[in-house]
């Protein structure tokens, strides 16, 4: 494989990745603000913490409303990670890849994307902001569906699927770090009772509270969100779950090469730091340092694997 | 349904416009009808399947069409659009026939005309001979900005210069095909011929079936084998891929297509690199050695060391590799010079001096201005004249004297002025005509001018794909047929017998 092809994998497959996670959190964002009374004076603003764009957002709003926003992060071009632009650049990537991948991947990509070009603010009012969104969250799952059951478990898929587990667990840790940040300033809260309904937000952004209440019935702790959304082995959105297929991924990259597999692999460190601590742990030793860990780590991989599979040189 | 019903459709879809037109004399050739007013027996079943639909339903199938091109992203980009700058090639649902007959007379012709210009350039940048023997005047070859100096002395194996060819055919109002042009570079196109086919199998099964319809499904298989046939140092299976100027370039759809349908790598410049007098592709895991590339990238950006050095689309040392014989790209470097619109003059001449035989298809008429006398007799009726740059490809450049204005006209007699050698001109060549969707809604049949591009595979044989790509003016009395210039395409039909 080219590893000019490689490089637009992984680049495709992260774009998908975060434009699917942007409209969950503007939708669960939309959906928990709804009804009366919002916890924060606006509910809006910490959206742009979760994903570190409020100088961006500064540079060109002025206030941050649901209006500013829902567009920022959902049509604005100027915003390279807006989802409007993800899906372009997912289908600029897809563009060079139509013959790696399957040609019903590319037809639903570029489905998603010519539709993507007649977006404009005014679709929400007049669409309906539900359902712009879960018609747009049944594209992604198309996508991924399409991936999963069309394409070979060859290199392509390897690299896709390292790019969408890099960013899912990138993600998964940027939101734990803001919302634990906002919703829990007094360390007596862990494991008491809290703000059930923003918690349940969160849960929901990353499509957990289903598995949550199905493994921990109703009531929402806070060590228990932490733990399924970072450290559960089996929960498809967790930051461990994610690594593990990273990690698998990554050995069958390395493996495929003459058929030895190095001793160190880009992936070990992730996995090993999250295989071997626990939600109780890591919030006694500062839940905080550990995301900031989790999040250097999956750039320390990224570089890595840049340097060994992608950069022309 | 009834009588009435029938001719109600009849006069709506405006073919009874078209047969009174063709038995108007003084005009194009109808490729439908005949100048009695009808249908020629070829095509008489698909003048039945039109007429037996109405103007809606006919529309309809144009805008499937359309919908399904842009849903599959058969596209090509528009040079200096900066808004949304990919097109759908518009498509005309109307279908050309050609009969068995006729087609075998045409493929013999291409045939025949690619070996020459195959024999020309092996001998050109070799030993010389046709210069030599005073068949075509040296300083014609050596002055021309698209021979390449840089190509004297390299021998692709088999002396298989051109592995691919579109040659450019018009029907005059005598029924014959002409010659108009030569496409020896990186002739583009034939992903349509495909892609059109594969539309029409869905809007018109059962008439395709019925007609016996000749697939032309085959090409990326045929391309493959010739691309497979010129591996180097006699390799069993060598390593092949399709180098683009990448996703911006005009025909980048094509190059996706092509590399997919064969199978093979689509790389760009950037993926390759040339050590040791070898061509290697940068993989995940290493380089990799490559044999045979079919490229799609012209030579003056193919390698900065030798022609433009600020290129960036291709690989520095490329040319020395192939001097070595250590890869091979097709089509060869310089075979440009081949289809140089002041060369094409001389091509009857060449295939009388190669191949000892007299040519099946004619040439349009072609004068060059470089000759002082045939240059005054020109700018003398330069509104009879189709005037064409003689280095430019594509249509650009192009002035049809009969349809230019006065101010166009006098520009171009400056420019001449300036230049001869860099012109030639043509007579008008009255294209034929088709039925063709007229466009818009409530849209009508109406006669629009064609062309017709087949494309040619040289390998250790000759492969020739059944028809090729008819393009057609959609404007009316139009007769530019490019993409690039608002022309569409049509299905190209060759029957079995």
């Amino acid at each position: 494989m080219l590893r000019r092809i490689a490089d637009h994998l992984y680049w495709a497959a992260r774009y998908l990745e975060r434009a699917q996670w942007r409209s969950r959190l503007v939708d669960v964002n939309y959906h928990l603000n709804l009804e009366v009374p919002p916890r924060m004076a606006d509910p809006w603003e910490p959206l742009l913490g979760i994903t570190g764009e409020r100088e961006m957002f500064a540079q060109r709003y002025t206030h941050a409303d649901e209006a500013s926003v829902v567009d920022f992060f959902t049509f604005d071009r100027e915003n390279s990670s807006s989802i409007r632009s993800c899906i372009e650049a997912a289908r600029t990537n897809l563009s060079a890849l139509r013959n790696t991948i399957s040609s019903e991947m590319w037809l639903q990509m570029n489905e998603l994307y010519l539709d993507s070009r007649q977006w404009s603010p005014g679709l929400l009012a007049s669409e309906g902001f539900s359902s712009f969104f879960t018609d747009l969250r049944n594209h992604f799952y198309s996508i991924t569906g399409i991936i999963r059951s069309t394409m070979p478990r060859d290199l392509s898929y390897d690299f896709l699927e390292i790019g969408t587990m890099l960013e899912r667990a990138d993600n998964v840790a940027r939101l734990l770090d803001v919302k634990y940040h906002y919703l829990l300033p007094r360390l007596e809260d862990i494991g008491g009772p809290s703000d059930g309904r923003q918690w349940a937000a969160v849960l929901r952004s990353a499509s957990a509270l289903e598995a949550f209440r199905k493994l921990y019935g109703y009531s929402i702790r806070v060590d228990r969100v932490v733990e399924i959304l970072l450290f559960d082995p089996n929960f498809p959105r967790s930051a461990r779950f994610s690594t593990e297929r990273l990690a698998a991924s990554v050995e069958r990259v390395a493996a495929q090469n003459c058929g030895h597999l190095p001793h160190q692999l880009a992936s070990d460190n992730l996995l090993a730091l999250l295989r071997g601590s626990s939600a109780s742990q890591a919030i006694t030793d500062g839940l905080h340092e550990f995301l900031l860990k989790v999040e250097e780590q999956c750039s320390t991989i990224s570089d890595a694997l840049f340097s060994e599979y992608m950069t022309l040189g | 349904m009834g009588r009435e019903g029938m001719n109600a459709q009849h006069l709506s879809n405006g073919m009874p416009e078209l047969k009174a037109a063709a038995l108007a004399a003084d005009l194009p050739m109808n490729e439908m009808f005949s100048a009695d007013g009808h249908p020629r027996p070829e095509c008489a079943r698909v003048v039945n399947y039109l007429l037996s639909m109405d103007t809606r339903r006919l529309a309809e199938l144009g805008e499937r069409a359309h919908e399904m091109f842009l849903r599959m992203g058969v596209t090509f980009n528009v040079y200096g659009n900066e808004d949304g700058s990919e097109r759908i090639f518009p498509f005309d649902p109307v279908p050309r026939i050609i009969p068995a007959a006729t087609w075998s007379e045409i493929e013999a012709g291409l045939i025949q005309r690619v070996r020459a210009l195959n024999a020309f350039l092996a001998d050109i940048y070799g030993d010389g001979a046709i210069l030599k023997d005073g068949i075509v005047p040296r300083d014609l070859i050596i002055g021309s900005s698209q021979f390449r100096h840089a190509a004297v002395g390299i021998k692709p194996p088999h002396n298989n210069f051109v592995t691919v060819a579109g040659i450019d055919l018009v029907r005059g109002s005598d029924g014959r095909f002409y010659i108009l042009e030569d496409n020896v570079r990186t002739p583009s196109g034939v992903s349509y011929v495909i892609e059109n086919r594969v539309i029409m199998t869905r809007l018109m099964p059962e008439l395709i079936r019925t007609l016996k319809v000749r697939s032309v499904e085959q090409y990326p298989a045929d391309l493959l084998a010739s691309l497979r046939e010129l591996s180097p140092n006699g390799k069993s299976d060598p390593a092949v891929a399709l180098l683009t100027p990448g996703p911006f370039n005009s025909a980048f759809f094509e190059h996706v297509f092509l590399s997919q349908q064969m199978g093979v790598d689509l790389v760009e410049g950037q993926d390759l690199v040339c050590a040791d007098h070898k061509l290697f592709a940068k993989t995940v895991y290493g380089l990799r050695q490559m044999d045979v590339i079919y490229r799609r990238v012209d030579d003056d950006f193919l390698d900065p060391v030798v022609f433009r050095p600020d290129s960036l689309l291709g690989v520095p040392g490329l040319t020395a590799v192939l001097r070595a014989g250590n890869a091979v790209v097709a089509n060869a470097i310089g075979t440009g010079i081949a289809d140089d619109k002041a060369v094409f003059a001389y091509t009857p001449a060449m295939i009388r001096y190669y191949l000892n035989e007299e040519p099946i298809l004619p040439i349009v008429e072609t004068h060059l201005l470089r000759d002082p006398e045939v240059c005054e007799f020109v700018l003398r009726n330069l509104d009879r004249y189709v005037i064409k740059p003689t280095g430019a490809s594509g249509g650009y450049g192009v002035v049809i004297g009969p349809q230019a204005s006065s101010l166009e006209l006098a520009e171009t007699r400056a420019r001449i002025l300036r230049d001869p050698a860099a012109f030639i001109a043509q007579p008008v060549v009255q294209l034929s005509v088709h039925p063709t969707l007229a466009g818009g809604t409530g849209s009508t049949l109406a006669a629009r001018h064609v062309d017709l591009r087949p494309f040619v595979l040289l390998g250790a044989k000759p492969r020739v794909l059944p028809g090729g790509l008819t393009r057609v003016a959609l404007r009316e009395g139009s007769l530019i047929v490019n993409s690039s210039q608002g022309g569409g395409s049509k299905d190209t039909w060759v029957l079995e017998n």
